[in-house]
Formats: structure tokens, sequence, C-alpha cells
């Protein structure tokens, strides 16, 4: 495992050179937060609650949830793969004696360090600024399922990202099924509008898929809702990324002998 | 050589009847055209390596020359285990390179000249480190070698800066110090030296040759330049439309096939003289300051004598590239289906 500890070191010296993508990162957590403190107090104008959320809870919700997804960062992978692929370089990867999956979890990881420092500054300093009665679970039990679940969500995008990056092998381009993906991650992810407002029926959908495990469930839990919730959403989010696995491992099998490496 | 290379069977790559067939797209010019291959799609299918066998024993240091599109590359990819053949059987250090196993590729290192290991972004230093963890080397080799190799290079001052500031021949000095840094059993190198000028060209063979010698690394060498060649290889193989031409040694291959020289003269002043185009000398340019001949090797000694008795400012002789050298070859060998010299 070393190997890959250092390959996470590597990409965290790596976010260090680039001192305004650090700045503007943080920054921009503020949106998210800025868009909500607006809309709901409005929303919130004469109400104690909406749905199951007072508004402290909710902007807590948002300030949670704009810290897991500014970590969620795998977007990158399917990217650099698919140009590696169709430009011939991605022998970058091959020819090195790690897995080449376990790679990109360690970049991820690494770029993920880096900005868990700076992300955890901002959303500590919006707290103050925007005065929130900061709403967080107090049971160890219910954090340590949240993280878990958090951690298991990320996996998961990265396996993902890897997996759409793959498809390259096969379609040259993946530019349809990267915009399928980006749209279900920003609807499900519940960075937009906590699926809880949602109807029942289509939250009951909505959980069968990994993307509700990713950012919103945690964030749920993290801000005190959902408690049920949590045993089986671990439950879930592990089986989809041993189903993804087992795709990935079908897709590396069948299509990395496809691998021209043209282009170089 | 290497003491566990010198125990073993030699070979340590071994190719036979090695196929390698690329399927390409192929439309018809015009916005007609990517439509109907929008519709209905042609494909090609290109041999890049055909029928391509190999034997090269460990320690030995090998160039593969061709020209564009020969199949070099391709060669390579397949022996490092990058793409996979279509035919034929290989085996390097006694593994399917395609398998990509860890253990296997812990024994190599490739270095292409167009691509890089390196973090653009980071220092030296750091990609060494990483490199350490990847190949599992212990701190002491570790040392040892990153010591072994800043001082053969001298690139002592450059540890510690960002990569990106660098020029492409310290940069090419670093991938080679990246690559080696493993001690690999063979060095796959592809187009070391493109881009380079020619002090720092010169300095990367240097580097190569000490390598071999010294460590007894297995070297394998793509090039187009004839210098890479005939400075560092014994042996050279030949490859043309995916074909084996000519293996053999490498100053046969150039006595043998590299038959002219070019002659360049430069004049201080405007010069009306010019030696007459005869069946020994052709008369390649014939400029008032410059003038270029070619001539067979045995000849350029007496057209050198003739042309210094005119008060050149400057004289260059050049050898003939390799491409014309590989068409010789294919000219003269080519019906021979066993790919040897006829």
């Amino acid at each position: 495992m070393r190997k890959y500890w250092a390959i996470a070191k590597t990409y965290t010296k790596t976010q260090l050179v680039w001192r305004a993508d650090v700045i503007f990162n943080m920054i921009f957590t503020i949106s998210r937060i800025l868009f909500a403190y607006l809309l709901w107090g409005i929303l919130f104008q004469g109400k104690e609650t909406v749905g199951m959320f007072t508004f402290h809870g909710i902007l807590s919700y948002y300030i949670v949830n704009s810290f897991l997804s500014q970590l969620e960062m795998s977007d990158g992978i399917s990217g650099e793969i698919h140009y590696r692929i169709r430009n011939g370089t991605f022998s970058k990867y091959m020819v090195i004696p790690a897995g080449i999956e376990l790679y990109f979890m360690a970049m991820e990881l690494g770029v993920v360090l880096f900005y868990l420092v700076f992300d955890f500054i901002a959303a500590v300093v919006w707290i103050f600024v925007f005065r929130i009665q900061f709403v967080f679970v107090t049971e160890w039990s219910v954090i340590a399922c949240a993280v878990i679940m958090a951690v298991l969500g990320m996996v998961f995008m990265v396996q993902l990202n890897y997996f759409l990056g793959l498809l390259t092998l096969k379609y040259q381009g993946i530019g349809t099924f990267l915009m399928i993906k980006n749209n279900l991650v920003s609807l499900i992810t519940g960075s937009i509008i906590p699926l809880a407002l949602f109807p029942e029926n289509v939250v009951r959908i909505l959980r069968l898929l990994p993307f509700y495990y990713v950012t919103y469930l945690p964030s749920m839990l993290l801000t005190g809702m959902c408690r049920d919730e949590m045993l089986e959403g671990v439950a879930v989010i592990a089986c989809w990324c041993v189903v993804i696995q087992l795709v990935i491992r079908g897709t590396q099998k069948k299509y990395f002998k496809t691998y021209d490496g043209v282009g170089i | 050589m290497r003491k566990e290379d010198r125990n073993m069977n030699n070979t340590i790559i071994n190719t036979d009847n090695l196929v390698k067939t690329y399927r390409r797209y192929k439309k018809q010019e015009g916005i007609r055209g990517s439509i109907a291959s929008l519709l209905k799609r042609t494909y090609e299918e290109k041999v890049a390596v055909n029928h391509i066998s190999l034997s090269v024993q460990a320690g030995e240091f090998v160039g593969l020359i061709g020209p564009n599109g020969a199949g070099k590359t391709t060669l390579i990819k397949m022996l490092t285990g990058i793409i996979a053949p279509t035919a034929g059987t290989i085996d390097v250090m006694g593994y399917y390179p395609n398998d990509l196993k860890n253990e296997f590729k812990k024994q190599y290192a490739v270095v292409m000249g167009q691509k890089s290991q390196l973090f653009f972004e980071l220092t030296v230093n750091d990609t060494l480190r990483l490199f350490k963890e990847i190949y599992e080397i212990s701190e002491t080799d570790f040392q040892a070698n990153k010591n072994y190799f800043v001082k053969l290079f001298g690139v002592e001052d450059l540890m510690d800066v960002q990569v990106r500031t660098m020029s492409l021949g310290e940069r090419m000095k670093m991938e080679l110090i990246v690559a080696l840094l493993h001690n690999p059993r063979i060095l796959f190198l592809d187009e070391p030296t493109i881009g380079l000028d020619a002090i720092a060209a010169k300095q990367i063979r240097s580097f190569l040759k000490e390598i071999n010698e010294e460590k007894g690394t297995t070297i394998l060498l793509t090039s187009h330049y004839i210098e890479d060649i005939k400075t560092l290889c014994r042996r050279t193989v030949v490859i043309n439309h995916g074909t084996k031409i000519y293996d053999g040694a490498t100053d046969e291959l150039f006595d043998r096939y590299q038959r002219n020289k070019k002659i360049i003269v430069t004049y201080d002043s405007p010069t009306d003289y010019t030696v007459q185009q005869t069946k020994q000398v052709d008369v390649v340019m014939d400029e008032p300051y410059k003038k270029i001949y070619e001539t067979p090797k045995e000849n350029a000694r007496h057209l050198f004598s003739e042309l210094m008795a005119h008060e050149p400012k400057d004289i260059v002789v050049e050898e003939e590239e390799i491409g014309i050298v590989v068409e010789r070859i294919y000219q003269e060998t080519g019906i021979d289906e066993n790919g040897g010299i006829a």
C-alpha cells in the first residue's frame, strides 16, 4: 500500500503548486450556501419549518453537502483517461508496476486530502459569516456511518468515472455518458435541493441509486436527519461499489486488449 | 552483463512470427463523407508488424531502425505489453508482456521521446521519491542509484527545480534517471534524442553507452538518427512496412548499404568553380556561395582533396540518411521472404 500512499502524497504536492486554484475553490464554496441562504430565507418567511427542515437546519445541510461535494473531484478521472486513450498516451499508467484503477484512487485521495483541509476551513468561516446555528449530530455511531458512507460514495464515484473513461476503448467518444452522469449526479446528490423535499415515491426510487449515498444521505445524517436509513445506506452503497468493480474488471479484460496506443 | 542474466539462458527477448494489425476508420473527404460515415462506417486493416521473429541476448544494445510507420514503435509497444499482438508468440524475460504483471513491469523501463513520466509541476526529486515507492526500491539502493545517475548525467543543480521549467535536453536526462532508478534489466528507448541539439544528443548517447557497459542493461533503441545507431549499437534490426529486412552487425549494414557521402562546401566569396557532374559525382546544389555534392564513399577522399584546393570557407561531410539506406536494403533484399539479406 505504500506505493499508493506515495501516489496520493505526490498528487497532494501537485495541488499545492497552484495557489489560485486553492483560493478560488474556497471562495466558491460560498455560492451554494449564499444561494441557499437567499432562497430559503424567502421560503421560511413566517414559517418555522419547511418539510422536516428548520431554517438553520437547511443551511447546516447546505454547508455539509457543499463541503462533501467540493471533495468529490473524481470527474477529472474520466476526462484524463479519455484524453490519454484517444491520444495514445494511456501507456503512462500501463508500464508502471501499480494497479491502474488503484493509481487513480490514490490520485483522487491525494487531491481530496488537500482540499479537505481548505474546504473545512471555508465551511467553518461561512458558519460564522452567516451566523448559522449549526446543526450537527453528536452520536458517534451516526457520524461513523455517515463518514463510511461518504468514503464509499467517493470510491464509487472514482470507480464510475474510471469505468466511463475506459468506455473510450470501445466508443472513442464518451461525452454523452458524461453528460448523463453529470445530470444524474447534480440532481440525485441533493446538492441543488434536498431530496427529502421530493415526493416519497420518487425518493424511494432514488434510494436505489448510488448517487443518493454520495453526498446527500451523509449530509442528512450529519445534520441529524434520516437516522433510520444509515445502515441500509452503507449496505446499498457498498453493494454498488462491488457491482461496479465487477463491471470494471470485465471491461478491462475485454477492452484493454483493443488499446492500440495510436498517436505516439 | 548481470549475474542473473549470465546464469540463465541468455535470451531475454524472443518473438516468433509476431503480427500486429490495426483496424482503422476511413472516410471520404468533405461533409458528405462525414455524414455518410456516420451511417455506414468503413474500416481497413493495416499490418503494422508482419511476422517478425527476433531474439535479443541479455546485455545487447540493439538498434531498431526504419522509416516512419515502419512498425518500430508498435514492436516496442508489444514488447512492453502496452498493446497485445494479433498473432505470433512473444516472450520477454519469461513473461507474456500484455498480461501486464507488476513483476514483469518492475524489470524493464521504457522511455519514449514524446511522452513523459515526470510530473511537470513538481521537481525531479519528488518524482524519484514516488518511483522509489512504486518500484519498491530500498532506501539504500535508491540513494546509491540516484547518486550514480545524478553524477553521471551532471544534473545535481536541477534536482530541486520544477520540471516544466527545464529544457528538452534536461528533461530527457531526467526521464532516463527516472527510468533507470530501479535498475531495469531491459531499457526500451523510442527516439530518445528526438528534438535534442547535437550536444545534448551526444551526452545522452554517452550515458546510454555507459549504462549498457557498466550496468549490463539490455537496451533496445529506435532512432532516426544514424549517429545514435552507429555510436551505440553493435547490432541493428531494420524494419520496413512491418517486416524485418535486416538483422545483423551495424558496421556491416552501413558498409554495405550506406554507399554515398554528401559533401557540403561553403565559400566566403561567390565562386564559379563547380566539380563536374560525372558518374562518380552528383551535383545536388550549385549556388555561388554553396555547393552540395554526393559521391560514393570510396571517392569522397579524392573529391575532398579537390575541393580543398579551392579555398573553401567550410566543408561538411554528411552520411546518407537512414531512409535512403532502408530504401536501398529494401530494393535489394525486399523480395527475400525470410527478411534476411539476399
